[in-house]
Order: C-alpha cells, then structure tokens, then sequence
C-alpha cells in the first residue's frame, strides 16, 4: 500500500470514537457521537458550514472543463471540415480519435507529464483529446443526413463547394452536432473529477482529501452531476435557439 | 431582360467506363421565349441533357450555348446563378424561411436588402404564393405550396434561362394539374426560355412549344411541335410512345377556352323559383346553375329544389366538377368521365361563371377534328408519293 | 535559436523517461526510498496488473449479468424506454471515483466491495445499448417468428439477440473501457492495482510512473482489440451483407 492513499476503513463500530479517516483536528470541532462522527450519509449541518471549501475547486472545475470542450470543438470541427473536402481522411481520424478515447485518463495523465509537468494544460490535452470522436463522428453523421435535394437544388442554384456547406450543410447537421457535444461536455465533466491526478484541481480535490467522509463524497458528487446537467440544459436551449425551423412543424 | 436562345451543338455526354454515351450528338435549337420538353424512356438522356446546359453534368465533346455564348466560357457557379433550377425533389432549404429561400441567388449575387425584399415580394405574388407563409418553414408547406417557392426560387434573380427536371412530379394529380395551368400563365407573363424534362407524354404535349423526344441511349427520335408529333411522327418508336391514342391526345392541345360553350339558366340566391322553371323551358341545358353576387357558381338545381318558393343557398347538387377556361380540353374530359357528370360549369381565372361543358360538346369536337385530321394525313400522303 | 533548443531539450527529456520508463517495465531495480526493497521489472509488474484485471472482469461479468437480460427483456416489450434511455444518459455524468468512494465508505473495501462499484459504472452503457439495439431489430423478422409460434424466450434468444449483438457489444466495450480506466484509482481504496505505481513516484520514481501509464495504456488498448475482434464475431454474417449492400 502505498503513502498516497488514505486508509479507508471497513465499516466498524464508530459510536463515540472519531471516525476514522478524518483528521484528528476536524475532530476537535465536532462532536464525537453525532453525523460527523459517526460518518452519516449526509451531514447538512455540516454541509452548510463547510460549503464555501468547495467554491475554488467548482469553478476550477468548470474552467477545466470549458476549456477543453471549446478546444475540442475547435479542433474536431476543423477536422470535419477538412474531411468533407478529403472524404479518404475519415477512417484514419476516426481510427485516431477512438484510440485517444481508449487511453485511461490516469494514464494519459502521468504519460504527459514527462511532457507538460503538473498543471491545467495536463488535464486538459487528455480531456480535449476525448471529446474529439464523438463531436466529429456525430458532426460527420449530420452532414450524412442533409436531404439531397437541398444540395442539389444549392449547387443547380451556383453555390460554390465552401458556400454549400457553410450556408447548408453544416445548419442543417447542427443538431447533430450539438447532441454530440452534450454528450462531449457532460463525459468531460465527471472525467474531470480526476483531473486533480494532474496537478491542476478541480471538484476531485477536496474529494480526494477526505475520501471516507460520506457527505464530502456526496457534496461533491451531486456538484458535478448538477454541473453536468446545467451544462447539458444550456445546451438544449442554445440548440432550440440555434434551429427554429425544427419545432414548425405545424400544417 | 429578352430571353436567350439556347442552342446544343452536336452535344454528347460519355460516362467513363460505358460503352454507350448517355447523350450522343444532340443537336437542336429552342428559341428564346419557348418552352422546350425533353421527352422519352428511362435511360434516354433527357435529363443529363438538361444538366448539361448549367454544367451540373460536363460536356465531353460538342457544345451548348446560352444566346451567343458556349456554357464553357464562365465558370459553373456564376453560369448558374443566371439560370433557373427546379428538381422533383423541389429541395428548398429546411433550415430557411419561405422568403430566405427564394431570397437565395439574389443574395448571392449580392442584391442590397430593400431590393430583395421587393422581389421576394413581386415573386410571391407572381407564384400565387399566400403572402401569410412568408415567414414560415418548408416544412409547414404543403406539397403543391413547396413546388410554388422553388419556381419562385428558380425565378427570383430573373434568368433569361430555366430548367425545370420533372418539377411537377412530386405532387398529386390533382394539384399537378392545378400547377401545369398556374405556370403557363406565369410563361405567358414572364416568357422565358425553358427547358422541362418529364417522362409523361400527356405533359410534354401540354407544357411544350416543341418536343425532343428521345430513345435510348441518348438518341434524338424527333423534334417538333406537338401537333406535328401527333399528326406526324418520325417513326415507330414515337409513334409508340405517343401512343395509341393520338387523336384523344390532341385534346390536349386544345383549351376549354376555345371552344363554343353552352349556356345553362342562371339562378341567384332568394330569386322566386317560378322564374327559374320558366327559362328552364327550351335551355341548351336542362339544369338550372346557382350562382353568388360575384357570379360564382354554387351548385345546381334538383327538382325538389325547384319545388320550394325561392332559391337556396345551399342546392343540393354540387357544382363540382368546374372546369376552367384555361384548363386543356383533354383534363376537362377527364374531369367529366370521373364524376360521372354530363355537364360541368366552365368558370374564368377568377372563377366566375362563363359557360358549361357537356361530355357531347367534347365528342362532337373529337369527331370534327379526327375527321380533319384524316383529310389532312391523306392529302399530305398523296404530295409525297 | 533558443526556441530550437526548447525542443530539443524537451525532446530529449521525453525519450529519457520513456526511455527510463521501458527499463523500469524490463528490469528489477531498487527502490528509490524504501532501500534495499527490488521493484520494477515484468513480474512485479503483472502483480498489479492481474489485480486490475481481475476486478475488472469480475465487475464487468456482474454487469453483464444483471444489465443485458433487463435490457434484451425491456427492449422485446418496448417498455420503460425513458428509464433505460435516461440511465445511460444520466450514467455518463456520474463521477466514477465517487461511486468508488462512497461504496468503500459504505460497504468496505476489498476487491468484492470494489467489484460491486465498478459494476455499476458498468450498468448505464449496456442497458442502453441492449435496449437500443432490440428495439432497432427489424419488425417484421420478430413478427414473422412469433406468427411461426415461437415463444417470447425463443424470439429473444433466437432473432432479437442475434441481430442485437452488435450492438449490444459495443455497449459493453464502452463498459469494460470504463471499467478497466477506473480500476486504475481502485488503488485509492485499497486494492493493489496499476494506479499504485503511477502515484508512487517516491518509490517507484518517475521511471515507474511513466511505466505505469504506459502499461495502462497498452492493456486499455488490448481489451478495446480484444473485444472489437469479439464483435466482429459476434455480428452476423447477415447482417454484414445487408449493411455492406445499403452502404454500396
């Protein structure tokens, strides 16, 4: 067993001790028997005064998280442009992309580190490297799915090759797209939680520290999961913004 | 803008790797203003014909130009923004309003804002487009509403040249029939050159100046104006494919319009019935027609109507079918046939009443005109032998 | 000219580890704190590696067991699709080494406690998948089985399963991936798995935790080769034809 880790203890009986795992000084603060001491599921009291620890790692988290999704964005879309024009490229960033998203976060972590050292741009290569299969592959089925009459009406018409994807195909392949990036950003958002492994914080943090007490398990794990479905709302409503056409469908 | 000639110059298409050309030398001229149907089987080249005067499909050998200029001389996109496009598959735009579709080449070709709102405007009227869907999705359309917007797309940057692939061939009979008529009117205002594709003979006769029919593998059977087609064809693939009823199609290339019309005695709502039975007396048409104040027919008379004091409103027998003046004698009889009816009310452009067709004023035109027909054939006969 | 130099610093430095990193997988050496201890080479290696492994396929065997007959069964009768759907989304928001805490918390740990939480990282990806892909079995080949009288038990095992199995496959790949990346920090609770040596650095050095990635990295890819090769298997030929012929 090595030094990093925290002893988790099996469940024993904890009336009236300190529960194990905790430093000795929380325990000064709290009483012995009680949520805290006996490492109930969920201390509110506790939660209440404590909630302000958390605030640094959430928006540190959330800072994680955005960059590597923009970037991720950038990059897949970039590369699904280029594969409209070069279809041959398709399998081969496919290929590679699926392999970026076989390698364990923890692995691609301490792989970079040689590289990159402890710190944000750590976490973020391997977390930006995830989200590109499956924006490009949702971005590639979209265009997929651009009626063909549109197409052809838009070139009969004297659209070049650039005006036909940038004033067609790609709108019309945006809810496509914009599902793969839910699912990019909500992925990213609970992969993140290790991005404390690379140096660079985040809701993993303060998890990590006191991995044994329940309600900073819990606390942190419903932060992310709220984090994750907020992102994902603001998605929807972006895309229901993006595509008024979709919802007419009254006659 | 006068419209263009358009004229193929030995034109021929190859496909690598086929044996055969799908367009072997096509060679022929349709004069500005006209509207020209290319005709004939799957596999004939009609349609690769028509691609090729806006470069969607390349020339191999030969030429086609538009006016005094080969297609080649501009580059494909700027050739197509001066030249209309309409698909079966209509393909407007999902992602766009009404407006913003046909709105298309004109911002394109980078029209200010005030001036391509004026044209959406004029376009719309033209296209008989209801002016409340301007805002609205193609998916809200109907089909027959969608094939209108694409015409009025293909029409919006004002062409000299249009290209219609079968634009009517996604719609219903019915309102297929409706559109046919709604774009000879619209020809009749805006007299372009165009170029129509379809695989349906009754159509080409209807919609065309002239007609290419072609066989397969790309070959030119004849090209000539629909009554030389059915009066004369070149051979025995276009007789075939004219079909056996050469005579009954030529009543497609009459209109409603032309003929002499009976009269039927008119009625209007709340008139005693008594002066009704009295004009009923001695009437080409033994039913009297309802009609409204703006002279609109709204159905005919039953004997127990004519039993009552005064006319109703509501009579019992619809006024369906109604034909129109513009309508091709060739539908107004199918119309009659499939309602089972002997006399239809012939209305005007804005649907007042002008007159009533009867299945017999039908036939005693078929049998006129067949019989000149023979003369016709006899005598020309007797001049080449 | 110092940019040139960066890189070639850095580059320097980057085959150094890996290629320290290499050595540390091939040879035994000594350990850098503990002196005297003999850590590194292929052995010691496979100790950790075989622990990951192990919980791994027992957890993922768990899920399998419990999430693929709920799913082939909910897909044949069309129902609970917002629960079978909606697990799956709401699975990929769920923070993995929470779930490995809390339960270690809750229930202990132990390489049964840490099976158990990886088996429900497990669950979300094949329901969804196996519900999926039933339901996008082709109608009419399930309507003309049952019409031949075949029993409901028959109908899934024979039609609906076969030509779910794609499907269904790549749901538990996604499933054994994740569950193998999470095994990683299954070290955090106790369990002796590869995640030891990449946060040991002061025992293993930097050596050992670059070896450590690169051994994850290589089994994770293993495993996703492995059970591509399955899947090809496991696809009909069928439906290959058909596909390749629709795609044509």
């Amino acid at each position: 067993m090595n030094e990093l880790a925290l002893h988790v203890p099996a469940v024993a009986d904890t009336a009236g001790k300190c529960a194990p795992g905790l430093p000795s000084s929380f325990c000064h603060h709290h009483s012995l028997s009680g949520c805290v001491g006996g490492n109930g599921l969920f201390c509110f009291g506790w939660a209440v005064d404590n909630f302000d620890r958390y605030v640094t790692p959430f928006f540190r988290h959330l800072e994680i998280v955005g960059i590597s999704v923009v970037a991720g964005f950038v990059i897949a879309m970039a590369l699904v442009v280029l594969s409209h024009r070069y279809r041959a490229l398709a399998p081969p960033v496919l290929g590679f992309t699926g392999v970026l998203y076989t390698v364990p976060s923890v692995a691609f972590f301490f792989l970079l580190l040689p590289l990159t050292g402890f710190g944000l741009t750590t976490a973020v290569i391997p977390l930006t490297a995830y989200t590109l299969q499956i924006i490009y592959r949702n971005a590639l089925a979209g265009l997929a799915n651009v009626p063909p009459g549109a197409k052809d009406a838009g070139r009969g018409m004297g659209m070049t090759a650039q005006q036909l994807l940038w004033r067609v195909e790609l709108p019309l392949a945006t809810p496509e797209i914009i599902a793969g990036l839910r699912i990019a950003t909500v992925s990213t958002v609970a992969i993140a939680t290790l991005a404390f492994l690379a140096g660079a914080g985040g809701l993993g943090q303060p998890l990590y520290e006191q991995n044994g007490f329940k309600t900073n398990i819990i606390i942190v794990g419903a932060l992310a999961m709220g984090m994750a479905l907020a992102l994902d709302l603001v998605l929807v409503l972006i895309q229901r913004l993006v595509t008024p056409w979709r919802k007419a469908r009254t006659w | 803008m006068e419209a263009p000639p358009v004229a193929f110059r030995k034109a021929t298409k190859r496909y690598p790797g086929a044996e055969q050309p799908a367009l072997r030398e096509l060679d022929l001229e349709v004069s500005g203003g006209e509207i020209c149907v290319f005709v004939g089987p799957s596999g004939c080249g009609k349609t690769t014909a028509m691609r090729m005067v806006n470069r969607m499909v390349e020339i191999t050998e030969g030429d086609i130009l538009v006016g005094d200029t080969s297609v080649r001389e501009r580059s494909p996109s700027q050739l197509r923004r001066e030249i209309g496009y309409v698909i079966q598959q209509i393909g407007l735009f999902p992602h766009r309003t009404i407006a913003d579709n046909i709105a298309t080449v004109p911002r394109l070709s980078g029209w200010d804002r005030a001036r391509v709102d004026a044209r959406v405007e004029e376009l719309m009227g033209l296209a008989r487009i209801d002016p409340a869907l301007r805002d609205r999705y193609p998916a809200q359309l109907s089909g027959g509403q969608q094939q209108r917007v694409g015409v009025a797309r293909a029409l919006a940057a004002n062409p000299g040249v249009m290209l219609m692939d079968e634009p009517f061939g996604a719609v219903d009979p019915i309102n297929r029939e409706q559109l046919q008529n709604e774009f000879l009117r619209l020809q009749a205002e805006v007299r372009k050159t165009i170029l129509f594709v379809t695989h349906d003979i009754d159509e080409a006769i209807k919609m065309g100046d002239r007609i290419a029919i072609l066989r397969q593998g790309g070959v030119l059977a004849q090209y000539a104006t629909p009554a030389e087609l059915l009066m004369a064809p070149a051979d025995d693939f276009v007789e075939d494919f004219v079909g056996a009823d050469r005579a009954l199609k030529r009543l497609a290339l009459t209109r409603v319009r032309d003929i002499d019309l009976w009269e039927a005695p008119l009625a209007h709502v709340g008139q005693a019935t008594s002066e009704v039975r009295a004009k009923l007396d001695g009437a080409e048409v033994p039913y009297a027609l309802v009609i409204d104040s703006e002279r609109r027919p709204l159905g005919w008379l039953s004997d127990d109507d004519l039993l009552r004091e005064t006319v109703p409103a509501r009579p019992d027998t619809s006024p369906e079918p109604t034909v129109e003046l513009d309508d091709v004698m060739r539908d107004a009889l199918s119309d009659l046939l499939q309602a089972e009816t002997r006399y239809a009310p012939v209305v005007d452009a804005d649907g007042r009443i002008a007159g009533v067709l009867s299945v017999e004023i039908v036939s005693e035109f078929l049998t006129s005109d067949e019989a000149l027909t023979e003369e016709h054939s006899a005598a020309e006969r007797a001049i080449t032998e | 000219m110092a940019e040139s130099e960066d890189v070639v610093t850095v580059s320097l430095a980057f085959l150094h580890a890996f290629g320290g990193a290499f050595d540390f997988i091939l040879h035994q050496r000594e350990a850098a704190t503990k002196g005297g201890v003999a850590v590194g080479g292929p052995g010691y290696i496979w100790t950790f590696a075989r622990t990951q492994l192990e919980v791994s396929a027992v957890a993922l065997g768990g899920s399998i067991a419990i999430a693929l007959p709920a799913g082939l069964v909910l897909g044949h009768l069309g129902r609970g699709e917002f629960f079978a759907v909606g697990f799956g989304n709401a699975g990929r928001a769920v923070p993995e080494i929470a779930v490995v805490f809390l339960l270690a918390a809750v229930i202990g740990i132990g390489l049964g406690n840490v099976a158990i939480a990886l088996g429900i990282l497990g669950l979300p990806p094949i329901l969804t998948n196996t519900f999926v892909a039933v339901r996008q079995v082709d109608r009419t080949a399930v309507e003309a089985a049952e019409g031949m009288g075949m029993t409901s038990a028959g109908v899934i095992a024979r039609i609906e399963l076969p030509l779910a199995a794609p499907t269904i496959m790549s749901g538990i790949r996604t499933a054994a991936i994740n569950i193998f990346a999470t095994a990683t920090i299954a070290s955090f609770v106790g369990l002796s798995t590869l995640g030891d040596l990449v946060t040991g650095e002061n025992i293993y050095g930097t050596d050992g935790v670059v070896a450590g990635a690169i051994v994850i990295a290589l089994l994770a890819m293993v495993i996703e080769l492995v059970l591509a090769g399955v899947q090809r298997l496991v696809t009909p030929r069928g439906l290959t034809l058909q596909r390749s012929r629709e795609a044509a």
